[in-house]
């Protein structure tokens, strides 16, 4: 008896190794196929440089991308700046209409989504407003503003504000009666009742705004950037495409990609300390 | 009884927050009616606009100028989007393949796109549409190639079981439960497709909405921008509603209520 069962542990523990095995080779087989895809990639478009399927004016090969990025990192020439000055440029624009985005977003939208008289009172001008893509607000930020930081913040504001507002309301709208009934019957007050049970039960829907409101700060950054500014990772690509230089608009885009991707993955690691109860469920 | 007072009451509250938005406008714009026109002022340019065309186009003429953009670009990339997602979802193998390129130029926002795309193509209709294109892309690929992923495997088996194959599997199992992704997908990428078109319009263009931004920045005519502006939230708001009216048709199905 004891050996028969010994033996049929023996067999599953078996299928489970060589199911593993079997995963194993897959996501081996997966990585391969990756890697040469990427290879591949990048030599046709050295080919297609090299071989001037390309004008090599209008386009660079790879390795001249890997070259000017590292001559970047220490050269200001040809835009004004070295990459890293580019860099915190951006980043400390970004960072100012955003947090105030963040700021006053959220609560607004928790308030909206809670107090009926004030959501009603608030929405229709929200609902004017929102549908205007920020970028086709820089003209006239530019005229009220001028061209300094306030008028870039400004839409970068504009671009992270509308998700923040957004989710939050959604996420207070969202909560079930049952929690909210139980918080009124063991005695809560309206104010309690909003804040520990709306508002919690709003977070992880209100981060998700706050994470979709990074994406769309960043890559209005650019936008705002493009039209007026003296610095900047925006600037920089403006400044490659009168200078005639694709490798800098390159190494530029390449860089606006990568620090989103980072700012990105960071925030998510942020969501998962803040709103830790929604992963446990 | 009590809805009724109640949604009278919702009513009047909202025309009340409009008309407080009005009397806002008005009372900042009347110190600077150079820097800031007032909505009478913005009216008459509306009307003025309606009258006398710009760049010989007429306004109704730059907003289709606008949408033909953006609807060329969105029904390529519905099309190669939605075909590439499909493929990618279904097969590890392409995923494998495609993901590590689509995941690296994904994060790179479609603006940032303006420069190298004038370098290569010009400022002619190609490379706007394309912009546009690039906008929408993205958005759909990744929510059809998301939403197949995620088909319930119940499905799968049950199209299994009568011996379905690959094709029709696609067709009647995993395309109409993906759809809703799809859908949404495509959501995303309307709105982002519409800010894409306003930007390339002001970077270099004679026609179209963003172009009218541009103009009256140029002459200084802020009522003409704010014309522009007030257009380019109608018909986006208008875009998402026809789609969202779309919607309802080809998955009702879905919708809750």
């Amino acid at each position: 008896m004891s050996d028969n069962s010994k033996q049929i542990s023996t067999e599953t523990a078996n299928s489970i190794q060589i199911e593993a095995k079997a995963k194993r080779r897959e996501a081996r087989q997966l990585l391969l196929i990756s890697t040469v895809s990427v290879l591949v990639f990048l030599c046709l478009w050295e080919l297609a440089v090299r071989a001037g399927w390309i004008d090599s004016k209008y386009l660079c090969a790879p390795t001249m991308v890997v070259e000017t990025f590292l001559q970047k990192l220490t050269d200001p020439k040809p835009d004004g700046a070295v990459l890293g000055v580019h860099i915190i440029t951006s980043l400390r624009l970004v960072l100012v209409g955003y947090l105030t985005a963040v700021i006053i977003g959220v609560p607004l939208g928790l308030i909206m989504g809670y107090y009926h008289t004030f959501d009603k009172l608030v929405s229709p001008i929200f609902e004017i407003v929102r549908p205007i893509p920020p970028i086709a607000w820089i003209p006239l930020s530019i005229i009220w503003l001028g061209v300094g930081t306030t008028a870039k913040a400004f839409i970068i504001f504009l671009a992270a504000f509308v998700p923040c507002v957004i989710n939050s309301y959604t996420g207070v709208k969202l909560t079930p009666v049952v929690y909210l009934n139980v918080a009124k019957t063991s005695g809560a007050s309206n104010w309690e009742v909003f804040w520990t049970v709306s508002r919690n039960y709003a977070m992880p829907l209100a981060f998700t705004g706050i994470q979709v409101a990074l994406g769309n700060a960043w890559s209005t950054l650019v936008a705002s950037e493009l039209l007026a500014a003296t610095a900047g990772l925006g600037y920089m690509i403006q400044q490659g495409r009168s200078l005639v230089r694709p490798d800098v608009i390159i190494v530029g885009m390449l860089t606006i990609g990568v620090i989103g991707a980072i700012l990105t993955t960071l925030l998510s690691k942020l969501e998962n300390h803040v709103v830790k109860w929604r992963s446990r469920a | 009884m009590k809805k009724n007072q109640i949604k009278t009451r919702d009513m009047l509250l909202s025309a009340l927050s409009i008309l407080g938005l009005i009397a806002v406008w008005f009372l900042v714009s009347n110190s600077k009616p150079d820097f800031f026109p007032t909505p009478m002022a913005t009216i008459e340019r509306l009307i003025r606009l309606i009258e006398k065309p710009v760049m010989k186009i007429s306004i109704l003429g730059h907003v289709l100028a606008s949408l033909k953009r953006v609807v060329l670009a969105l029904i390529a990339a519905i099309i190669l989007g939605v075909g590439i997602g499909l493929f990618m979802g279904w097969n590890k193998k392409v995923r494998a393949a495609i993901n590590p390129i689509l995941m690296a130029l994904r994060p790179i926002p479609p603006i940032a796109w303006i420069p190298l795309i004038i370098l290569l193509f010009g400022i002619g209709e190609f490379p706007k549409v394309l912009l546009v294109f690039i906008g929408a892309f993205f958005p759909i690929v990744m929510n059809t190639m998301s939403g197949v992923a995620l088909v319930e495997d119940m499905y799968l088996k049950v199209g299994k079981i009568y011996k379905a194959n690959t094709a029709q599997m696609l067709r009647h199992v995993v395309f109409p439960a993906a759809m809703p992704a799809i859908l949404a997908g495509i959501k995303i990428a309307i709105s982002s497709g519409w800010m894409v078109v306003v930007a390339a319009e002001m970077l270099s263009s004679k026609s179209g909405l963003g172009f009218l931004i541009n103009r009256g920045r140029d002459s200084y005519d802020v009522a003409l921008i704010m014309v522009a502006m007030i257009l380019i939230g109608v018909v986006g708001a208008l875009l998402s509603a026809v789609f969202t009216l779309i919607e309802r048709k080809l998955c009702g199905w879905m919708s809750k209520e």
